[in-house]
């Protein structure tokens, strides 16, 4: 089992009142695993997928994920679990604009002590699978929105993560960019990546192995 | 990793072009006041600072004024020296100086005008540690009639001839021959005894232009007179034996020393070898320094922070991709660091650049040498120091965004952000208008100053210089002059003639200070100085002097007499109620018995910066100044330049070898405010650099409310406000917080100006209206600023704000 979410309630205090962002969600995901997250808007997506990737805290329920209780963490032994395990794939990319694809795609690396050599290694394998090597030199701003995402999952595949958590990953690209995104999903959780992706499409969510619903902070 | 680090800042900095620009421009303006300040401030605070001058003392004269000594004179007799040294064991050595102010020198009939020199002990080198080029310390200023010149004045003389053994004519109130027997390495410019030349005192026992000066008296205080003493010595207690001790037998004053260091800056007595700096001047430089510093510091703390909010999806990037907190704070304080780096070097241009200019606006002889730059090296230190700290805070802000709200584009400053950036701003601009309130007060006071009547029209008037150099008798001289006088007199243009030892605005040259007069009721006064100066009959009417009491004097065949005008503080001094009797009393001074012919009205001798003197005017034709009256109506319509020129041909044929000077009366009355309109332009040019700086920083803030009130304003024009009312909406704030910084700066810039204004005699009143147009200054200053953001953001279309939700 790589995470199991049990009773987890979260809630922000306004006027007074409780309101719950999330109620009592229960989840268990093994390894290998494709999850879509379904929900309408305010349904509570975003924050069960930010609370799994550890950069949104809970308020009530344990979260354990490999050997480790969440819950009980400190702050800064979280970020280190994520950091090891998770990558995280954005609507907008979030690359850094200042930097070229293959800075952007050597960055994570820099953070987790890998030498020059096994950097470059890296770079060059991550390059080469998403068939980018002819845009390394390039600038985010000078790729289309399909191109970008493309970077933008690779940067979270380079350090070898567990998990991949997308939210929304094909919600500014357009359906035959989309389709290539979620092509590349499935070819990754074929390889033995578990994913788990937040849509408001029922066709990208098919590419999952369960869908889990979501209304108002419940699972539905 | 550290190459990343920089590659992106470098990135960042070169995308962010008018951000990089504002900051960097911001810090260099701050850095390289500050650099220039420093060097002028260690050049004043470095005055008669070399080998062993810390046990260097100057003997000066204190004077009895009503009950208590206060300072009166910085010269003392020729006997003050040996006296001491005889008397204290602690004493080493004293030398003195006798000062020739603008001495001509000439060789073969080469004539070197307008030259500072002294007449000196040879025991000079043993109390000054300036060396000889060439020459034997122990023996150049030995014999009589020897000279020691400075090296750039030999240069200027004998080019690359030998100096040593030629013989040159010192022109000094008569002709003095001397030769060279040394020279002396040129010493550094921030010394009050600027002396180009040295002559030896024994040359004063065989001068008939100096008499009177080489026997030991204890009546004329003429020496300015240094003494070394013992490094072991207690000092305090010999000042109070120095002061206790009446070698000259006269209750009414008293020796008394100070620090040789200490002149320049502590020193205004009567008398002083130049006009010296103040401390309290030097006091406000460095604050004004350390406050810009700071201020744009505060700016570049806020434009960072500012900028940060948009740097917000960066830091939650990173984070996401396993960047630790330190790692995103040492990132942020390297971009700092660079960005200072780069303003360091920038303002080290700007301060080489600028010098020059520097120097001629305050009358220095600043240089970048490298001693200089060692001494500024602490402040490097210092500026590194604010470098780290002005990074951190935007570095801590940073990094401290949660990641999940970063990258959703939500990040909204705290509530105490917020409040540090506006009380950044409040102040700068609290600084701004307290510069502003300051630049007036010191305008306002300058223009007092000159626009004042001083009771003596001295428009139209020029002195000429009486120093002749002809090598002919005295006799002959005279009728010279009388020539040329009459001369003068026959020009159309000229109005009248006169001859006078000083004039109103002639400071303390060829000024007498005297104490001891009885009165006509027969009191003796022997505690109140008072001064006393020779004029013609006719110097009252030409100065147009205004006699409340009887007139000038008459015009007798040996053109003197024993007649004497006052002023009417000298009148009140007398007791005299009604200024009419004073005319015809007697008064004994020196011994003789001299007669009131009349009573001016006060008149401001010294300038308005100190209050008025009794003066006591005697009738005796002196040669010192010739002074000219001219006609308005010709001179107006001519020129000055022709005037004095055909006066040159005139003064040519009268003289055949002479020094052509003149000054006009009223430029040289106003020249002593120079000092002040160099403050007063000092505090204008920092003045405008802060608030340049304090744009810069409300520029900062107002693109970053922009940024976080997108929103409001696109749904404020979708709800149909328009652009004058969102400008309003905008710009609210920033009138609140100037009124805010308005409401400190008032009573603080009152305060102070009110003790800077102490310093004058006489003063200008702080009107409301100064308040009123600093106030307005800086609140249009604001406003022109903040509009420039606001307007585009009120002029954004509303659609591209509200679609980003």
């Amino acid at each position: 089992m790589l995470l199991e979410l049990n009773n987890i309630y979260k809630w922000v205090q306004s006027g007074g009142q409780k309101i719950f962002l999330l109620k009592d969600i229960n989840l268990k995901v093994e390894e290998g695993e494709f999850i879509s997250i379904m929900g309408p808007s305010g349904s509570g997506k975003s924050t069960l997928l930010n609370i799994i990737g550890m950069l949104d805290v809970f308020n009530e329920g344990e979260y354990h994920f490999l050997e480790d209780s969440v819950h009980s963490l400190k702050e800064k032994h979280r970020s280190n679990l994520y950091k090891q395990y998770i990558g995280f794939v954005f609507q907008a990319y979030h690359l850094l604009d200042e930097l070229t694809v293959y800075e952007n795609l050597e960055m994570p690396l820099l953070y987790k002590k890998y030498s020059s050599a096994e950097r470059k290694a890296l770079v060059a394998d991550m390059l080469d699978k998403f068939n980018i090597v002819g845009k390394q030199k390039l600038f985010p701003s000078q790729l289309s929105g399909g191109q970008q995402q493309l970077v933008g999952i690779a940067r979270a595949l380079i350090s070898s993560p567990k998990l991949i958590l997308a939210d929304e990953p094909t919600g500014n690209l357009n359906s035959k960019q989309g389709e290539e995104i979620m092509e590349i999903f499935k070819e990754l959780n074929k390889d033995g990546v578990t994913i788990i992706q937040v849509t408001h499409s029922e066709k990208n969510a098919t590419y999952g192995s369960r869908t889990l619903n979501l209304l108002d902070g419940r699972k539905v | 990793m550290y190459n990343l680090y920089l590659k992106i800042a470098s990135r960042y900095l070169l995308k962010n072009k008018l951000y990089s620009f504002i900051n960097i421009l911001g810090l260099s303006v701050g850095i390289a006041s500050f650099v220039l300040i420093m060097m002028y401030v260690a050049n004043e605070r470095n005055y008669d600072k070399f080998n062993g001058s810390e046990n260097i003392y100057r003997v000066y004269m204190d004077y009895m004024v009503g009950n208590s000594f206060s300072p009166g004179d910085a010269q003392s007799y020729n006997l003050s020296g040996p006296t001491l040294k005889k008397e204290f064991p602690e004493i080493e050595e004293y030398v003195r100086f006798f000062h020739l102010q603008k001495a001509a020198l000439i060789k073969e009939n080469e004539i070197f005008e307008n030259n500072k020199g002294a007449i000196t002990d040879a025991s000079f080198f043993n109390v000054f540690d300036y060396p000889l080029i060439k020459g034997d310390v122990k023996n150049v200023l030995k014999a009589p009639n020897t000279i020691v010149l400075q090296e750039n004045l030999a240069k200027k003389i004998f080019g690359k001839e030998d100096p040593i053994g030629r013989t040159l004519s010192v022109f000094w109130k008569g002709e003095t021959k001397v030769t060279v027997t040394g020279i002396l390495k040129d010493i550094p410019s921030n010394t009050h005894l600027k002396n180009n030349f040295l002559i030896s005192f024994e040359t004063l026992k065989t001068s008939k232009a100096i008499p009177g000066q080489y026997e030991p008296n204890w009546s004329q205080n003429n020496f300015f007179t240094y003494i070394k003493i013992d490094k072991k010595a207690d000092v305090n207690a010999l000042q109070s034996k120095i002061k206790e001790s009446n070698f000259e037998d006269d209750v009414d004053e008293r020796h008394n020393i100070e620090s040789l260091e200490s002149i320049h800056l502590n020193s205004n007595k009567p008398y002083e070898a130049e006009a010296n700096g103040s401390e309290s001047r030097v006091k406000f430089l460095l604050a004004i320094a350390f406050i810009i510093l700071i201020l744009s510091w505060l700016n570049y703390v806020n434009l960072a922070t500012t900028k940060s909010l948009e740097r917000a999806k960066e830091i939650g990037i990173r984070k996401v991709s396993g960047a630790q907190r330190p790692q995103l704070i040492f990132q942020s304080l390297l971009e700092s660091i660079i960005l200072n780096s780069i303003a360091i070097a920038l303002a080290t241009l700007v301060v080489v650049f600028i010098l020059p200019f520097f120097n001629s606006y305050t009358g220095k002889e600043l240089i970048l040498t490298s001693s200089v730059a060692v001494g500024l090296l602490p402040y490097l230190g210092f500026i590194f120091l604010g470098t780290i700290l002005s990074g951190l805070y935007p570095a801590i802000v940073l990094s401290g965004y949660s990641p999940a709200v970063a990258l959703k584009g939500k990040v909204r400053a705290s509530f105490g952000g917020l409040n540090i950036r506006k009380g950044l701003i409040i102040t700068q601009f609290f600084a701004t208008i307290v510069l502003l309130v300051g630049t007036i007060v010191v305008a306002k006071q300058i223009k007092f100053l000159e626009n004042q009547p001083i009771g003596a029209d001295l428009d139209q008037v020029v002195a000429f210089n009486w120093e002749v150099l002809n090598k002919r008798e005295d006799s002959l001289l005279k009728i010279d002059s009388e020539l040329f006088e009459s001369e003068l007199r026959k020009l159309p243009y000229v109005k009248d003639v006169v001859s006078a030892k000083t004039y109103p605005g002639g400071g303390y040259d060829n000024l007498s200070s005297t104490v001891g007069i009885t009165y006509p009721n027969g009191t003796v006064d022997e505690n109140r100085i008072f001064y006393t100066y020779n004029v013609s009959p006719n110097y009252f009417n030409l100065l147009d002097m205004e006699f409340v009491a009887g007139s000038s004097f008459l015009e007798t065949a040996t053109r003197s007499s024993n007649k004497i005008v006052i002023n009417e503080k000298m009148a009140r001094h007398m007791q005299i109620s009604n200024l009419e009797d004073a005319v015809n009393k007697t008064v004994k001074l020196w011994g003789e018995d001299w007669v009131i012919s009349g009573v001016i009205k006060d008149y401001h001798h010294f300038g308005l910066k100190t209050a008025i003197e009794p003066i006591l005017i005697r009738h005796h034709e002196d040669k010192n100044n010739l002074l000219v009256k001219f006609d308005k109506s010709v001179t107006s319509v001519a020129g000055f330049g022709t005037v004095l020129k055909d006066i040159e041909n005139i003064w040519d044929n009268a003289h055949t070898q002479n020094v052509f000077s003149y000054a006009f009366l009223d430029k040289e009355f106003q020249a002593q405010y120079s000092e002040d309109k160099n403050f007063g332009s000092a505090f204008l040019i920092f003045t405008i650099l802060t608030i340049l700086i304090a744009s810069m920083g409300l520029f900062g803030l107002t693109s970053y409310t922009v940024v976080q009130r997108r929103k409001e304003i696109g749904v404020r024009k979708v709800n149909g406000a328009n652009i004058i009312n969102i400008l309003a909406a905008l710009n609210k704030d920033f009138v609140k917080w100037i009124a805010l910084a308005f409401v400190i700066a008032v009573p603080i810039s009152w305060f102070t100006m009110l003790k800077w204004l102490e310093g004058f005699a006489y003063r200008t009143t702080i009107s409301w209206w100064v308040f009123a147009v600093a106030g307005c200054t800086a609140l249009v200053i604001a406003l022109l600023t903040v509009s420039w953001q606001s307007l585009k953001a009120a002029l954004a279309n509303p659609v591209d704000a509200l679609k980003d939700e």
